[in-house]
C-alpha cells in the first residue's frame, strides 16, 4: 500500500466509522455529531451536483468524436448533441429552474417566448418518451414470463403452476369464478414469496455488511 | 451528552455479535484454502469474454443506476475491475455505460488503471466509459441502443437495478447476445433469471470477484457472513417458537 492509499484509505475508515457510530449513538456536547453528520451530508450533495458537468462533458466528447470520424451513427450523435444543448438552454432561460426567473436581465418577452417551447419538449416531447419506454415493459414482461413459464424440470413446473395460480388469482373474473383463487394467491405471496425473498434479503444483507467492512479496513490487505 | 439512540439499541448489539462472528470465521478461516460451493457457470465469464475476442465483438457492462454509495454498485465496480483487467489482457473492446456520474468517474479510473497496468495506457479512449443519462428510462433506452447498434458479444449488467433492467435485458435477449446479470434487488431478480444465462443472485454479487480471481485469502472474507446467517437463522426459529406460544420476549428484545 502506498502512502497516497493509506490516507486514503484512513479516511474511508473514519468516515466510515463515524457515520456507523452516529447512526447509533447521539451525542450533543460538547460537539453536535448528528448536525456534523447532516452538514457532511450536505457537502456530499454539492459534491454529486457539481459533477454533473463532467457527465456533459463525456457525453459531448464521445458524440463529437463519433460526428468527427463520421461514424455509422454519427446523425444520432447530432440530434443528442442538439437535444442536450438545445434543452439546457431552454431550460435555463424558462423552467422551473431557470436563471433568471425575475427577467432582471433576460427581457420577459424572451422568457415569455420561451415558456412554450420549454412545455412542449418537456410535457410533449421527454415525458411522451419516457412513458413510451416504460410501456415497453408490459410487452418485455410477457415475453420473459413466456420463457420462464416453461415446464421443463419440476421447479419450473411448481413455477409455472404458482404463477398460473397468482395470474388467476389477480384477474377480476376469479371472484366470480371461485373466491378461493384469491385465497391461494394471497397464500402465495405472503408465505413462499415472502420466505425465499428474506433468504435472499438476509443474505444480501449479511453480504452488504462483510463487503463494508473490508472496504472499510481493506481487507485482504492491500487488494 | 451521550446517549444510545432509543430504538437501534438492538440493531447495535446484533451488529457487534455479527461483525464479531464475521471477524472469528474469517480469522480461522484465512490462509486455508476453503471448499466453496461455487456459483455455477460464472467461470464461463472468462470463456465469454475470450470467445468476444475471437469474434471481434465488444464486451458490454452497466453498474446499474444506483449512487457510487450504494453496495450493490460498489460490488458491480469491483467485478468491473476483472471484467477490464481481462478485456485488455485479451485486447477485446470494453464498453462500459453509466447513469450515475460519480460511478461514471469512479469506472473510468479503473478501466484506465487496468489499461495502465497492463501496458496499453495509450490505448484508453474515452469512448470506453460512457455516461448515457441520469435518468431511468432514458439510460435504458441508451443501453438498448448500444446493444442493438454496437452488438457486443456478452452483456453484463450487474449492480442496482429498478424497472430499467427488464428492458436491457430483453434488448439484449432478442440480439442472442450472452448475458450475465446480478443484483440484489428481490423484485427485479425473476427478471434476471428469466432473461440472463447467469445470474448472480443477492450476496453472489459480493463474492463474484474474489471468487473469479480464485484468491484464499479473499474467499476466507466469505464465510464469515455464514456465521452471520446462522444467528439469523437461530433467531428466526427461536422467535418463531416463542411468538408461536404467545411469548414476545423476543419482539420486544428486537424493538429496544
Amino acid at each position: 500500500m502506498t502512502r497516497e492509499e493509506l490516507i486514503l484509505q484512513v479516511i474511508i475508515f473514519s468516515l466510515g466509522f463515524f457515520f456507523a457510530f452516529v447512526y447509533y449513538v447521539r451525542v450533543s456536547e460538547p460537539i453536535d455529531l448528528q448536525a456534523v453528520s447532516q452538514q457532511l451530508f450536505a457537502y456530499l450533495t454539492a459534491m454529486l451536483t457539481a459533477a454533473f458537468a463532467i457527465g456533459m462533458i463525456n457525453l459531448t466528447r464521445v458524440h463529437w468524436i463519433n460526428i468527427k470520424r463520421k461514424r455509422a451513427t454519427w446523425k444520432f450523435s447530432v440530434i443528442l448533441i442538439a437535444s442536450l444543448y438545445g434543452m439546457a438552454i431552454v431550460s435555463l432561460i424558462s423552467s422551473p429552474f431557470a436563471l433568471d426567473p425575475q427577467a432582471a436581465v433576460i427581457p420577459q418577452g424572451v422568457i415569455n417566448l420561451f415558456n412554450p417551447i420549454f412545455d412542449f419538449l418537456y410535457y410533449k416531447v421527454l415525458v411522451t418518451i419516457n412513458s413510451s419506454i416504460f410501456s415497453l415493459l408490459a410487452f418485455f414482461i410477457a415475453s420473459a414470463a413466456y420463457r420462464a413459464f416453461k415446464a421443463r424440470s419440476l421447479e419450473s413446473t411448481i413455477l409455472l403452476l404458482a404463477g398460473l395460480l397468482v395470474v388467476i388469482g389477480q384477474a377480476p373474473v376469479a371472484d366470480v369464478a371461485w373466491p378461493g383463487f384469491a385465497t391461494i394467491r394471497d397464500w402465495i405471496l405472503a408465505y413462499p414469496n415472502t420466505a425465499g425473498q428474506r433468504g435472499i434479503l438476509i443474505g444480501a444483507a449479511l453480504g452488504i455488511l462483510a463487503f463494508s467492512v473490508r472496504r472499510m479496513i481493506r481487507y485482504p490487505w492491500g487488494r | 451528552m451521550i446517549e444510545l439512540i432509543e430504538g437501534r439499541i438492538a440493531q447495535l448489539i446484533l451488529l457487534i455479535i455479527v461483525l464479531a462472528a464475521i471477524y472469528e470465521v474469517t480469522r480461522i478461516a484465512r490462509g486455508r484454502k476453503m471448499k466453496t460451493r461455487g456459483i455455477p457457470g460464472l467461470e464461463r465469464l472468462d470463456g465469454w469474454i475470450k470467445q468476444a475476442g475471437t469474434l471481434d465483438r465488444s464486451v458490454f457492462f452497466t453498474p446499474g443506476t444506483g449512487a457510487v454509495t450504494y453496495p450493490d454498485t460498489l460490488a458491480a465496480l469491483a467485478l468491473l475491475e476483472y471484467v477490464a483487467e481481462r478485456c485488455v489482457e485479451q485486447n477485446v473492446k470494453l464498453i462500459v455505460g453509466n447513469a450515475d456520474l460519480n460511478v461514471q468517474q469512479v469506472a473510468e479510473d479503473i478501466v484506465k488503471t487496468a489499461y495502465t497496468k497492463a501496458g496499453k495506457a495509450k490505448e484508453y479512449n474515452p469512448d470506453i466509459v460512457r455516461f448515457i443519462s441520469g435518468r431511468q428510462f432514458a439510460f435504458a433506452a441508451g443501453v438498448m441502443g448500444i446493444l442493438r447498434r454496437e452488438k457486443p458479444a456478452v452483456n453484463i449488467f450487474v449492480g442496482d437495478f429498478s424497472a430499467e433492467a427488464l428492458a436491457i435485458a430483453e434488448a439484449g435477449r432478442s440480439d442472442a447476445i450472452a448475458q450475465f446479470g446480478g443484483t440484489t434487488n428481490v423484485d427485479q431478480l425473476p427478471f434476471f433469471m428469466a432473461t440472463c444465462d447467469l445470474t448472480l443472485i443477492g450476496e453472489e454479487l459480493f463474492t463474484a470477484q474474489g471468487y473469479l480471481k480464485n484468491d484464499p485469502d479473499t474467499i476466507s472474507t466469505y464465510v464469515g457472513p455464514d456465521a452471520g446467517k446462522i444467528i439469523a437463522i437461530l433467531l428466526i426459529l427461536v422467535g418463531a417458537i416463542l411468538v408461536t406460544f404467545g411469548n414476545q420476549i423476543l419482539v420486544s428484545l428486537l424493538d429496544l
